[in-house]
Parts: C-alpha cells; sequence; structure tokens
C-alpha cells in the first residue's frame, strides 16, 4: 500500500491492487523482480550499461527504463539546462542520443548527418562528422516528413537507414563509412525511416512507404559487413513472407496457405504496403524478433476487399532464420490507417493465475494490447484512449468488432471517426517501469471527418484516397500523457495537454517519468501520482525520446531533442504551434557540467558541423 | 499522337521559336530556364507565356478531376493546401508560381520528389492542371514572371529609381542583324 499512501490519485490503484487478489495472482514474480503493483516486471537482461545508451529503448525489451536514480522526485525541480547542440536541419527530430563512453551520438533528419560528441571535454565538442549524402528526391517520397526514429551502436559501428533507401554503419572512432547497402529503390516511393535494432551480431532494418503502394519488408543484415541474411515481406506468398511449418498463429482464422495473396483482390499485394516503420523487440531466450507491419495499400478498402494479411499486424520471428513464428492481424481490412508498427514493450504480466511472457503494443487503433509473446493469444485488450470505430475486442477470436456506421465508403463523407489515422498513439515510444508495474505513454485525441476517394497505382506517387479533416476529440485536448496498467488494461492516471504528445518516454528507477509536447514543454512527472514535478519550454516542439545517461563526470543528465516535425504537423494550424527547430537539450541538477565554474572553457574539436542545404553556402 | 497537339498549343501561344532551337516536345516552354539568366536579356525567353485554357471553367473541371486522379492530390491534398508536398494555395513558390513556371514543374519534375509527367500526360492535360492549381488563387499571373522571380508582390510599392530600371529593361533588344 506505499504505492498509495502518498496521494488522493491513489483511489484507482487501491482498486487494481484489490482486483491483482481478487484475481488470485497465484504466483509472485520471479525473486529478482520486485513487487509492483500490477505485478508485471520485465526481463532487462541483456540490456546497455546503466550508465549508457547503445540502442534506442536502451534494452532489447523497449522498456525505456533505466536504473539511474541521482534526479529524484526531491531535487528534479532543480534541473536546468547543462548545454545544448544544434544541428541545423529542419525535419522532425524523432530519436534519442546515444552514449557510448565518453561519446554521444546523434543522427540528424534529412540529410542524416551523424555527430559524435565528446563528453570528455567542456561544452561536448564534435568529435567527427559523417554525411551519407542521400539524395533529395528522398525528401518528397516520404510521406511523414523527412525523419529517421533512431540508430544503433553496435561492435563499434554506428549504424542507421538512410533516407533514401540505404543502410550504413559508420566507425565509432573515426566516423569513416564501413559499409553502405542499398535495401529499396526510393524512386517507387520506399523510404527508410526507422532505428535498426542489433540483435547480436545483425541488425533488423524495414522500410515505409504504405502511402506510396510500398510492398513492405523487414530484414537482417550483418552487423559487421552489411550483407543481407533474410528478408521477409508483409504481404504475398509464404516463401516470401516466411511462413513455413512453424508458423502457429494462435487464431484459426489467420491459419492456411498464401493468405498474403488470397486475402486480396488479384494482385493488389504487390503494392499492398505492411511496411515496417516502427521498432523491433527481441527476447533472447526465445530467439525471437517482434516488430509491426503498417497499413495496407491503398489506404482505400473498397479497393482490396479482404483480409488484407499481413498488414496492421505484428510477427514474431525467429531472428537467426527470420521464419514467422506467430503473427496476430490487429485490425483486420484494415479501413482508417490504422498502422500496427507501434513498439512492443517485452514484459512479463500474472494473468489467468500465472506469469505470461507478454508484449504491449499501444496500437494507433486506440487499444492496447497484451499478447502472449510465446503464442500470440491476446490476454488484454482495451482502449487506452477515445475511440469509436469499434466498441471491443472479442476476445476469442481476437478480432475488434467494428461499429459500421464508421465504416468509409468511397466518395463519402464519414464525419467524427475516432481516432484520425496517425491513432490514439502513433510511433512515439512508450516507457515500463518495473518499480511501478506501469507503462507511460504520450497518446493523441485527435478524430477525422473522413472522405475516401479510388486510386490508381503510379509508381513514385501516393497510393493513398484518404481526405481527412482531423480536429481533436472529446474534451477539445489534443494530447493526453497516460500511466498504464497492462495487466487490468486500465488507465490509472493521465495528464491532459492542450497539444499534441508525440515524444518517447524515459522512466527511471527514481519513479520519474520524462516526456514532451508538441508546442514544447518538456517534463518530469511523479511515475507513481502522475504529478508534474518539473517542466521547462523548449526552442521547438519535443518529438524526440528522451534518454539519460552518466557523464565522465559521474552526473547523471537527462537529453531530449527539440524540433517538431513528423505527424505532428497534422495540427500545425493550432495557435501557439512551435516554429521547426533542431536543438539537442541536456539538463542536469542545477545545470552543473564539466564546463561549470570559473575559467576559460577551450573547445577541443575534432571535426566541423556539416552544414545541411539550403544554408550550405559560405560568404566570399 | 503528341505531335499535333503540341504544334496546336505553340500556334495558340503565337510565340515565335527562334530559329537555333529545334522544336520541343514541351513546345516554347521548353525555353523558358529554371533559374535566373546570365548576361542576356531575360525578354528574350518567352517567360511569360499564358496558359491557352487559362479561366476555362470546363479546363478547371477536367484539371481538378486529374488532380485527384493523377494522385498530385496525395501530396499536396485534395485543396491543394499541401501535405507530402508543397503548399499550392499560397504565394511561395519554389521553382516559379506563373502559369509556364507551374507548367515547366509539372513536365520536368522536380529534385525533392515532385516527379515529371512528360511521360504520362499530354501537354494539353498539364496546362489543364495549371488552369486547376491557378483557380486555388496561389499563382501568379503571367505578365509577373519577372517580378516574381526577384520577389515582387502585385501590391508592391516600387522605388522610382527601381521602375525606371524596371521600364528600361522592358524594352526588348534590337534583333542582331
Amino acid at each position: 500500500m506505499r504505492w498509495c499512501a502518498a496521494a488522493i490519485r491513489c483511489s484507482r490503484s487501491i482498486t487494481i491492487i484489490a482486483l491483482s487478489t481478487a484475481a488470485g495472482v497465484a504466483q509472485t514474480p520471479t525473486p529478482a523482480a520486485p513487487f509492483t503493483p500490477t505485478g508485471a516486471t520485465a526481463n532487462f537482461a541483456p540490456n546497455d550499461p546503466p550508465g549508457e545508451w547503445h540502442r534506442q529503448a536502451h534494452d532489447y525489451a523497449n522498456t525505456r527504463y533505466s536504473t539511474l536514480a541521482d534526479i529524484t522526485p526531491d531535487n528534479v525541480g532543480q534541473l536546468r539546462v547543462a548545454w545544448t547542440f544544434s544541428d541545423g536541419t529542419q525535419y522532425g527530430h524523432e530519436g534519442a542520443p546515444l552514449v557510448v563512453g565518453d561519446t554521444m551520438f546523434l543522427v540528424t533528419p534529412f540529410p542524416n548527418v551523424a555527430y559524435a560528441l565528446d563528453l570528455s571535454k567542456p561544452g561536448s565538442p564534435i568529435k567527427w562528422s559523417f554525411a551519407p549524402d542521400p539524395t533529395p528526391m528522398a525528401i518528397g517520397k516520404a510521406c511523414c516528413d523527412a525523419v529517421i526514429r533512431g540508430w544503433a551502436y553496435a561492435n563499434g559501428k554506428l549504424i542507421y537507414n538512410i533516407l533514401d533507401g540505404h543502410t550504413v554503419a559508420v566507425d565509432a572512432n573515426t566516423g569513416k563509412e564501413v559499409w553502405r547497402i542499398k535495401m529499396s529503390n526510393v524512386a517507387t516511393g520506399a523510404t527508410m525511416t526507422m532505428p535498426v535494432m542489433v540483435v547480436g551480431n545483425k541488425l533488423i532494418a524495414g522500410n515505409s512507404g504504405g502511402e506510396m503502394g510500398a510492398h513492405g519488408w523487414a530484414a537482417a543484415l550483418d552487423v559487421d559487413t552489411g550483407k543481407e541474411l533474410w528478408r521477409a515481406y508483409s504481404t504475398g506468398p509464404d516463401d516470401q513472407v516466411k511462413i513455413g511449418a512453424d508458423f502457429k498463429p494462435f487464431y484459426s482464422w489467420m491459419r492456411g496457405t498464401n493468405l498474403g495473396v488470397t486475402t486480396w483482390p488479384d494482385d493488389a499485394w504487390r503494392h499492398g504496403g505492411g511496411t515496417v516503420w516502427g521498432w523491433v523487440s527481441y527476447d533472447p531466450q526465445l530467439n525471437l524478433v517482434y516488430y509491426g507491419t503498417a497499413n495496407p495499400s491503398p489506404r482505400v478498402p473498397a479497393q482490396r476487399p479482404g483480409l488484407n494479411l499481413w498488414t496492421s499486424a505484428v510477427f514474431a520471428r525467429d531472428a537467426d532464420t527470420g521464419m514467422a513464428k506467430w503473427a496476430y492481424q490487429f485490425t483486420p481490412h484494415d479501413q482508417w490507417d490504422y498502422d500496427g508498427v507501434n513498439e512492443n514493450v517485452l514484459i512479463d504480466v500474472p494473468i489467468g493465475g500465472r506469469m505470461r511472457k507478454a508484449l504491449v503494443q499501444f496500437n494507433r487503433n486506440g487499444f492496447a494490447y497484451t499478447i502472449d509473446r510465446e503464442t500470440g493469444e491476446v490476454l488484454v485488450a482495451q482502449p487506452f484512449g477515445y475511440l469509436n470505430w469499434a466498441s471491443s475486442v472479442d476476445m476469442k477470436t481476437g478480432q475488434p468488432v467494428i461499429n459500421p456506421d464508421k465504416e468509409p465508403k468511397p466518395n463519402v463523407k464519414f464525419e467524427n471517426i475516432c481516432p484520425t489515422d496517425i491513432g490514439v498513439k502513433d510511433w512515439e515510444p512508450s516507457a515500463f517501469s518495473p518499480r511501478t508495474g506501469l507503462l507511460y505513454a504520450a497518446t493523441n485525441n485527435v478524430c477525422m471527418d473522413l472522405i475516401d476517394h479510388e486510386v490508381g497505382f503510379i509508381a513514385g506517387t501516393p497510393y493513398d484516397g484518404m481526405e481527412m479533416k482531423r480536429h481533436p476529440g472529446p474534451g477539445g485536448n489534443w494530447g493526453e500523457f497516460i500511466a498504464w496498467d497492462p495487466v487490468h488494461g486500465k488507465k490509472v492516471w493521465g495528464i491532459k495537454e492542450q497539444f499534441m504528445t508525440m515524444s518517447g518516454v524515459l522512466a527511471t528507477a527514481s519513479d520519474l517519468v520524462f516526456y514532451g509536447t508538441v508546442d514544447g514543454w518538456f517534463r518530469a512527472v511523479n511515475a507513481r501520482t502522475g504529478d508534474i514535478l518539473w517542466s521547462q519550454k523548449l526552442g521547438s516542439g519535443v518529438l524526440g525520446a528522451p534518454m539519460t545517461y552518466k557523464g565522465p563526470d559521474g552526473r547523471q543528465y537527462i537529453a531530449v531533442a527539440s524540433g517538431v516535425g513528423g505527424a505532428a504537423m497534422v495540427s500545425a494550424k493550432e495557435p501557439g504551434f512551435p516554429p521547426r527547430g533542431n536543438t539537442l537539450y541536456v539538463f542536469s541538477i542545477n545545470g552543473d557540467s564539466l564546463a561549470s565554474g570559473p575559467g576559460m572553457k577551450a573547445t577541443q574539436a575534432g571535426a566541423a558541423a556539416i552544414i545541411p542545404e539550403p544554408a550550405n553556402t559560405i560568404p566570399r | 499522337m503528341p505531335q499535333r497537339r503540341i504544334f496546336g498549343v505553340m500556334a495558340m501561344m503565337a510565340i515565335a521559336v527562334p530559329a537555333w532551337s529545334a522544336p520541343a516536345p514541351e513546345g516554347p516552354a521548353a525555353l523558358v530556364p529554371l533559374g535566373d539568366t546570365a548576361g542576356s536579356s531575360e525578354l528574350r525567353l518567352p517567360g511569360t507565356l499564358t496558359n491557352p485554357f487559362e479561366g476555362q471553367p470546363a479546363a478547371v473541371t477536367e484539371g481538378r478531376r486529374l488532380f485527384t486522379k493523377m494522385n498530385c492530390a496525395g501530396c499536396h491534398n485534395y485543396d491543394g493546401s499541401g501535405g507530402m508536398g508543397p503548399d499550392l494555395t499560397d504565394h511561395y513558390w519554389r521553382y516559379g508560381g506563373t502559369p509556364v513556371a507551374v507548367f515547366k514543374t509539372l513536365w520536368e519534375g522536380r529534385p525533392q520528389g515532385m516527379p515529371a509527367w512528360s511521360g504520362a500526360l499530354p501537354p494539353d492535360e498539364l496546362w489543364k492542371l495549371v488552369t486547376f492549381i491557378q483557380s486555388l488563387g496561389g499563382m501568379y499571373p503571367a505578365p509577373d514572371y519577372y517580378g516574381q522571380r526577384q520577389g515582387d508582390n502585385p501590391h508592391d510599392l516600387v522605388a522610382p529609381e527601381v521602375a525606371a530600371e524596371d521600364a528600361a529593361s522592358a524594352t526588348p533588344p534590337a534583333p542582331k542583324p
């Protein structure tokens, strides 16, 4: 009950504890895991060193949880800017910086310049810079701003996708290119925006371009050579989807042969979307990678009768072979652009009297799913925000119960479908704290008026057809930051925000969670009560994922990128919407850093910045 | 197929193609440069070409139909207000906002993902697309071709010294013998 001693808000939490007891949680979590009110915990091993951050989510499980605890609810009010870094690019900044040893790694949005910053010197000067020089054509082929959602460090290399459909590995010490591979043809509308996920000696990458009719895939590359090891498409015949004898979906409607072809009219699967532009998780014990697939193409459902497998779904695949183990389609025959690419957070939950290995996904369709990650069985599916396209998820079939009034038809105006295409939550990744057993997510409350237009496939142009007018949902607030109980499928608390909330989330062992808003507020919140303990207005909107690290000086820092863009631009006409920006903010208690105190602080940099277009001219 | 139609467009524009230039499939618009012109009078170039379908309601309707059918709306939005691609209703034009400049953008494509439509649509259809885009209200009239390249708005005041300069340069150079 310590959980609730402090705050009145906890009345809901008391209910949860009562529910847990009533449900007869027969087994307490493993001794190593702390007791939490929901009973949920996670397996964090292996993960990044406590003071460092090597991959976007800090661990294979995608928790974004850090054991650092020097910044606490008591001193977080003294959080101040320690230093900043502006990269000069103007698209949405959606990733988290990485810290390896004394070096911080950043990659900018288009033109995807990489920087290494030396944290051991005052002001964190540039150690090296790297320009992959992508083609500007990619800017106009990317649906949702020329963004990148992250990058990864592994085996002495910084590895990331370039918007124009290449993947590159850069020597982390020198900034020299190690290998580079063309993964898709940007002229067809396929781009790459997701962060690669390193699993052992392999990395998993996927494509973007569902709005352009791209054929979605995920692929594994060798970390040291860039050689492609396997590629699995999201639609098409079983051999292309890498479905074989081991494939055992939990629900019967997803069993059969070549369903990636037969659930589409004619050859529509060839331009059927199902791109892989979100996050990858990995369970080292099961040796399975998990990732979601995006919307079916075109977005007009009348043109593709059928389930449209395997779009708007999640795959569990053998990391070595790529062969599918199971899949689950969240939104069969998706009619609203409810991609299934959001992060799958791997946690263990007490359900049905035993601990289940689960994954949690806050789907764009507005349901938060807790799914058995060994079998694909849906254990919990409850709305985590306002939606009206469906009433519930049928727990016998795993299928949503659809509201027929909200099923679009060509050339007919449908008012107030909730959520809009970008969902109750988009790609912005949530965090999980094993101390509270809760997930924390930045969500949105946006609905749409929709008219579908039939479209033809013209390579290099949108294969889309949705004419939308987006507006806030009930209550008028565009965003809400929530704490979610994944065992009982309940919101524990929420902070309504006037603007959209599209940042990643960081949870720390001192029971703080950090998130930002589209109008530029960066906040620290009490993880148990939802009380806002500290806020600062940054130069632009916050889409970046906050992270934390321990500097060479032993201090705990919090870092987050400020630079609005991406899907947040759907609200760009709102009064108060901020300008674009490109600044990484790094905070510490009192703003202290290596540069604090008296004395001259010299910059001892190893390289100059790379100045992106259109401001890359030099005065004569 | 396109030959007759192209020459039809050229005749309608009544612009003389310089003798040194081979007829280009897009007509005189081929002579309009994307950038400004070094060392030469801009007025030699047919930058002020008008849209042969300008103001014709049927062309606006056809252009609107093509705007949806050819997936232009997927990037620029159904009302032209922009999305993946630029807003076509405002007055900012990266590659020029007069009819021939927009025609050339459609014909040739542009480097940031705007495809070239010369292989998919004949010039008349592209001009009808221009007519539709003109109906959105953000484009500049053809005579503003030079002024718009210099950042002028139709309602601008002009300093007298600059007005005199503009008037002098508006006199076509004498033809060379």
